[in-house]
């Protein structure tokens, strides 16, 4: 091995510290330097600062992101969020293992030049299957095209630099009277909007047209992006969907060819557009494909059921454009809270208002337990000290979860005030973001909202000028779902493992180093503006008695409209589904919706009337959590979807505690029997012994409710376990169970034998086919291609 | 700050804020079993087996014991079904992943439990008078197992898996011989006097071995058999296999304990039930295998020619009359028959201590199961290498020197802290069984540096004591936890050993370890039980 060069050391260890809390910030320097942890640059790092050898080694073993052998030129990581999971992304795995020669041992190819690695979730399900390949992100994979994707990634590799280049792109083209907006979220820059944006810019800047091309956040319609709106004054906009670059191009000159515009738009607005955008094809049809208004009826039906709190102004907003987040209130709810003139006039709020205010509206934490947040923001105002914190929690753990994602992406202001404010309240004078690294953008946004404010001198030492200081800082995670739990994301902030510990006391009294420290979820603190600035009285009109106010969810799954929506809270799963979602796709029935992720549950398309409002989940045995809603269709096998959440609770696992690191361990065990036909009658009743002990005997929340997909599954569905027990799989997905054969309708057309991966089917042409099924992998993909449906399972 | 009242099973006890529940359960002497914790570690809260229900605002639930700050007005249960249930789990679930045997197999698989693996120990060390202590304290008839035992115990040897297995019942034998041949043969320790009165009908392996027993426990016993000499079946066993003189002196050291024998004393002759159980406060009949006829005369339940007994309890329909060995059901092999007599003598003396009656259950013990050649490798380290020591004289047995050889091939595969470990003893405490969740093992291991600690990492629970010690003492290398979820192992950082990473608190780790995980290759035998 070539020896290392360890002035990448030097140079972290100069930038980040030498205190031990610095451990995980330099352990990301060097893996970002090296692609990997050699051993020689840990033990320099402990010889140049206080770090131990014990500490360094703990924290590099416990996070996902942390390599410790060598990795490959590019690096590919498959999602396996819930999402991709039921979209079949062992799969795509398996194509790409195939495709780069990876044995199922090792993780890089023998040349060096690709590694595989699975990341627990990357946020953007509505993509499912989504593949990253060196930070460049791939929605709607199939296996199918991963052979593609290996061979044209050398040219792919120099188109999508966008995402930084995008970033950088301030205040390009500013100041039209039309603007048009491209959503810049980071599923919208994984189906190519950030080169449309590109596109948008310079055939603006060509026709010089009067035109603000504006960089917004997520739009919501995930399940349409890439996706532009051109938003004239004074009347709705027109929505632009699944453009390409060349398209986008030819939707300016279309638009802006010259002088005289509205008259033209008015008149024309279709022909120009058909004529621009389409070659030969019919123009009118070509035209519903890619524009929709705010009146189409799918559209409506997506928007009408919505209420936009959390994410209001969203898909209009540019995310770092301070200016006009003043110009739709910002920061006006946080002013309230500040004394301000020379004079120091004292806030229009007190500390104690503000608190009463936020108990008033009834607001509750929105990662999932729902505890009462005015409560907690008292708690941590009580205590005596002068040293407290406030922690954005923005560590979305949760596979087939995108919300705080998508709101850090858009919202980097609305996020801060609402942090700021909860400051105000408690008197602390430190705010920490806390955000998982598999969001690299929202990181860049919030690190950038953050220096824009220290820009105008509006952090530091005086906030917004007036009132007491704020200092803002921004922590990555490491990888690590436990680390959503509020006690092991303080270890974690300290530099330590992320292991819980047991509470009492609360971080209210004792959290970050010992001092009191609020810990609030991302959503949670997005909703504190709106409701300072409207009152609490409005804010608890809407939602169900208990649930105040709305809440926010991430729709994937098995779903036409998947999306980040925003709803009142009470609004029920059917409406959810079927008439913002557009219901399961055509020909498959709902069968259940996974809510909560892996300490929520499945609830079943039979209660789909339940409202989403925290005590009528629960009663149905699933959780809110923070808002990944996974639909399900009669594809899904419920024993497998419960193995999928244990195995990622058993890897997530801290370790810590007997019941949660052995106990969901051993749950696995059996769920992997049962998926492989060979579990024993009796083990069932093992697996719901277990669920219960393990539920009643972990030390945190992570533990406590890793049974509930399988309690959840188990009450509602115990056929299909009863059928596994049987060795069958009634939704024909565990493939040790499900056997491809071919019927009499087969031509012999060679269609399956041509695209079969693991060629398990010999090309005869004019002949019914035969499957060898020693060599088939399950991948489905000969059922799929089949022209004539003549691949069934049994 | 003034104290703070709580209830533990419906006991107030008074305890100073800040203080734990446990610590307020010791101070009722309630027994809350702990593994991870250490009073100057703080709370580690790994285990969960401390596990205490608590109820507040009418929700109760499960939380440790050891990090739960007593606050005023807590109720809390320690003693109910559902903590148990959890302890239980918690026990069973460590013991699903941990790796190694409590007890060797020759010890699980001596049907008289003799700890052979110590006697081994002993033989080695040349300490031949504790050898004989382990011996004659465990088995009835030394000198007669010494020679004609079964010894399923080599059946389940180890070194048989390499090439043959240590020669255990030569060496007990040797051990035996050591005993007779001492100026003052050694006198069984019996525990002192209960007045208790037992008559045992039959002076064979299962009536000899079954007074054996209830003499150690402090019983008077007399054994009455319709021959001239005891032993029964022994006295068919042919002179060349078992010189009589053997079985005498293993007699006349029963003598020596207390127990009378009364020969040519048949029942229903001048000899008759009620008038035995009229001057005994106890009978138990180990008449062996009988005919019809002479079966009749028991004054018993028969259940064909055999006595009818509760299995569980070896109880006959007589109140105060027992049953063992080959009169119950054919029992073929010597050594069982005197652990039939060995469960019998347990009944009869809970019987007679007025607790409730079962036969004894078998200890517990953690069971690794079949080895792999890797695996028995580590463990061929410690041994030596050379074949099987073949008596000189197979008539007299081996002579020190070849008991010592012999005994220098053994493994040593049974538990350093067995006796001595907190997971064995609460296993055993909480009725936990070992192999209640299938799963497949991990690979043995053990570290091993001379001079040092062992550290077989398979055993380890992850309590997190040595890694804090470590840590308090400010260690240069110290001790982490690696990895995440299942797969989390404590060791030293930079792939170091164990050993490294505790330079001034290796004893200290070893001391508090609650597994046998952390050992001293030199731990003398431990015999007492955990304190």
């Amino acid at each position: 091995m070539p020896e290392i060069d360890l002035t990448v050391v030097s140079s972290a260890v100069a930038r980040l510290g030498r205190k031990p809390e610095a451990v995980i910030p330099i352990l990301q320097a060097l893996q970002d330097g090296y692609g990997w942890l050699p051993g020689e640059a840990l033990q320099r790092v402990c010889e140049m600062t206080e770090i131990t050898p014990a500490a360094i080694t703990g924290a590099a073993t416990f996070y996902d992101m942390f390599r410790h052998k060598p990795r490959g030129k590019h690096l590919v990581q498959v999602c396996r969020g819930t999402a991709c999971h039921v979209a079949g992304a062992e799969h795509v795995e398996d194509a790409f293992r195939r495709g780069l020669s990876i044995s199922p041992d090792r993780d890089t190819d023998l040349a060096g030049e690709f590694t595989i690695e699975t990341a627990a979730c990357l946020g953007c399900c509505t993509l499912a299957p989504v593949v990253r390949i060196d930070g460049a992100t791939l929605g709607h994979t199939t296996a199918e095209m991963v052979p593609t994707i290996i061979s044209d990634y050398p040219a792919r590799q120099t188109a999508t630099q966008g995402a930084a280049s995008t970033e950088e792109m301030r205040d390009a083209g500013k100041a039209g009277a039309v603007e048009i907006n491209v959503g810049l979220g980071s599923c919208c820059i994984a189906k190519g909007s950030d080169q449309i944006f590109h596109a948008l810019l310079e055939n603006v800047a060509r026709c010089g047209a009067n035109v603000t091309v504006k960089r917004v956040g997520c739009v919501g319609m995930c399940h349409r992006t890439p996706m532009v709106e051109v938003a004239l004054p004074n009347r709705p906009g027109a929505f632009f969907s699944d453009l390409t670059p060349a398209q986008a191009g030819a939707l300016v000159r279309g638009l802006f060819p010259a002088r005289g515009f509205w008259r033209r738009a008015a008149d024309m607005w279709a022909s120009a557009l058909d004529r621009l955008l389409v070659d030969g094809v019919a123009p009118r049809q070509q035209l519903k494909r890619y524009s929709m208004s705010r009146r189409d009826p799918a559209v409506r039906a997506f928007l009408d059921k919505q209420l936009h709190i959390a994410t209001e102004h969203y898909g209009r907003l540019d995310p770092l454009d301070l200016d006009e987040y003043l110009a739709h209130d910002g920061f006006t709810a946080l002013r309230q809270c500040l004394p301000f003139g020379e004079a120091n006039t004292p806030p229009t709020l007190s500390c104690e208002q503000i608190i009463s205010t936020i108990e008033q509206s009834g607001l509750r934490g929105r990662g999932g337990a729902g505890f009462p947040s005015g409560q907690k923001w008292r708690l941590v105002s009580r205590q005596p000290g002068e040293v407290k914190y406030v922690i954005c929690n923005g560590d979305e753990g949760d596979p087939g979860a995108f919300m705080d994602r998508m709101i850090l992406e858009s919202f980097p202001f609305r996020v801060i005030e609402g942090l700021a404010i909860a400051a105000i309240a408690v008197g602390a004078r430190e705010g920490i973001f806390y955000i998982r690294h598999e969001y690299p953008l929202a990181v860049k946004r919030v690190r950038a909202a953050i220096a824009e404010l220290e820009r105008r001198g509006w952090l530091g030492v005086r906030l917004l000028d007036a009132g007491s200081p704020l200092k803002l800082s921004v922590v990555e995670g490491a990888g690590a779902f436990v680390c959503g739990e509020e006690t092991a994301l303080i270890a974690s902030v300290e530099g330590r493992r992320g292991m819980p510990r047991l509470r009492p006391p609360f971080p209210a009294e004792s959290g970050l180093w010992g001092e009191p420290t609020l810990i609030n979820n991302v959503e949670t603190l997005a909703l504190v503006p709106w409701i300072m600035r409207h009152g609490a009285g409005k804010f608890a009109a809407i939602g169900t008695a208990q649930s105040k106010g709305t809440k926010v969810f991430a729709l994937a799954g098995k779903i036409r409209r998947g999306g980040l929506i925003e709803v009142p809270m009470g609004t029920t799963l059917r409406e959810i589904i079927e008439e913002i979602g557009g219901g399961v796709p055509e020909g498959r029935r709902l069968k259940a919706v996974q809510i909560g992720g892996p300490s929520g549950g499945c609830v079943p398309a039979r209660l789909a009337e339940t409202p989403v409002d925290y005590e009528s989940l629960r009663s149905v045995g699933a959780i809110m959590g923070s808002g990944g809603l996974v639909v399900l269709d009669d594809s899904a096998c419920m024993v497998d979807l419960a193995r999928y959440f244990l195995r990622f609770t058993q890897d997530q696992s801290c370790g810590k505690c007997t019941f949660c690191r052995i106990g969901t361990k051993r749950m696995l065990d059996i769920l992997e029997r049962l998926c492989a036909g060979k579990a024993q009658p009796a083990q069932l009743d093992e697996l719901k012994h277990l669920a219960r002990q393990v539920g009643a005997g972990s030390l945190c929340g992570l533990g406590k409710t890793a049974p509930n997909p399988v309690l959840s599954t188990l009450a509602y569905f115990p056929e299909e376990y009863e059928a596994h027990l049987k060795g069958r799989c009634p939704a024909g997905k565990c493939t040790a169970l499900i056997k491809y054969s071919v019927t009499s309708d087969c031509n012999g057309c060679t269609i399956c034998a041509q695209r079969c991966p693991v060629h398990a089917i010999p090309l005869t042409p004019y002949v019914r086919h035969e499957i060898n099924l020693d060599l088939c992998t399950r991948c489905d993909t000969c059922r799929k291609v089949c022209p004539r449906d003549a691949i069934t399972i049994t | 700050m003034s104290a703070i009242t709580i209830t533990i099973d419906g006991r107030p006890v008074e305890v100073q804020p800040g203080e734990s529940v446990l610590a307020a359960a010791r101070k009722l002497a309630i027994d809350i079993p702990t593994l991870c914790h250490l009073e100057k570690c703080g709370p580690l809260n790994t285990c969960q087996v401390c596990l205490v229900k608590v109820t507040a605002n009418g929700q109760s639930r499960l939380v440790p014991s050891c990090g739960t700050i007593a606050t005023s007005g807590l109720v809390v249960e320690s003693d109910t079904g559902d903590v148990h249930e959890a302890r239980r789990t918690a026990l069973e679930l460590l013991f699903s992943d941990h790796v190694g045997d409590c007890l060797s197999p020759c010890h699980r698989l001596c049907p008289l439990l003799l700890n052979i693996p110590v006697m081994i120990r002993q033989i080695e060390a040349g300490h031949t008078d504790e050898a004989i202590k382990t011996v004659c304290e465990t088995l009835p008839l030394p000198s007669v197992l010494g020679r004609i035992c079964h010894h399923p115990c080599e059946q389940g040897c180890r070194r048989g898996n390499w090439d043959s297995p240590a020669a255990i019942r030569d060496m007990e034998r040797f051990v035996a011989g050591q005993n007779r041949a001492a100026p003052v043969p050694r006198t069984v320790f019996r525990k002192p006097d209960t007045d208790k009165m037992i008559a045992i009908v039959g002076a064979g392996p299962a009536g000899l071995a079954a007074a054996f027993y209830l003499a150690r426990n402090g019983h008077n016993v007399t054994v009455f058999d319709r021959q001239s000499a005891p032993g029964g079946t022994l006295r068919n066993v042919a002179e060349t296999e078992l010189p009589a003189a053997e079985l005498n002196a293993d007699i006349a050291s029963l003598s020596r304990m207390g127990i009378e024998f009364k020969p040519d004393h048949e029942l229903g002759a001048r000899m008759t039930m009620d008038g035995l159980r009229r001057e005994y406060q106890a009978v138990l009949l180990a008449v062996g295998e009988n005919e019809k006829t002479a079966a009749e005369k028991l004054g018993v339940v028969l259940n064909g020619a055999a006595i009818k007994t509760d299995p569980n309890n070896c109880r006959t329909n007589l109140p105060d009359v027992f049953a063992t060995g080959s009169a119950v059901k054919p029992v073929k092999q010597i050594v069982r028959a005197m652990s039939e007599g060995r469960a019998a003598a347990e009944c009869v003396h809970q019987f007679l201590s007025g607790l409730p009656v079962h036969r004894p259950e078998k200890p517990f013990s953690s069971i690794m199961g079949r080895i792999e050649p890797g695996e028995l490798r580590l463990f061929l380290r410690s041994a030596s290498a050379s074949a099987s020591a073949t008596p000189c004289d197979r008539c007299r047995g081996l002579d020190r020197q070849e008991a010592v050889t012999e005994s220098a091939r053994c493994l040593h595969c049974d538990c350093r802290s067995s006796g001595n470990c907190l997971l064995q003893h609460y296993a055993q405490v909480y009725g936990a069984e070992a192999s209640r969740f299938k799963s497949e093992r991990r690979t043995f291991e053990q570290q091993l540096q001379p001079g040092g600690v062992i550290f077989e990492p398979g055993k380890c629970i992850l309590c997190g004591i040595c890694v804090k010690l470590a840590e308090m003492a400010r260690e240069p290398l110290g001790l982490t936890f690696v990895g995440r979820g299942f797969d989390v192992r404590v060791a030293a950082p930079f792939n170091r050993q164990i050993n490294d990473g505790l330079r001034s608190v290796a004893a200290e780790c070893v001391h508090h370890c609650p597994t046998g995980a952390l050992a001293f290759p030199d731990t003398p035998p431990r015999t007492g039980g955990v304190s």
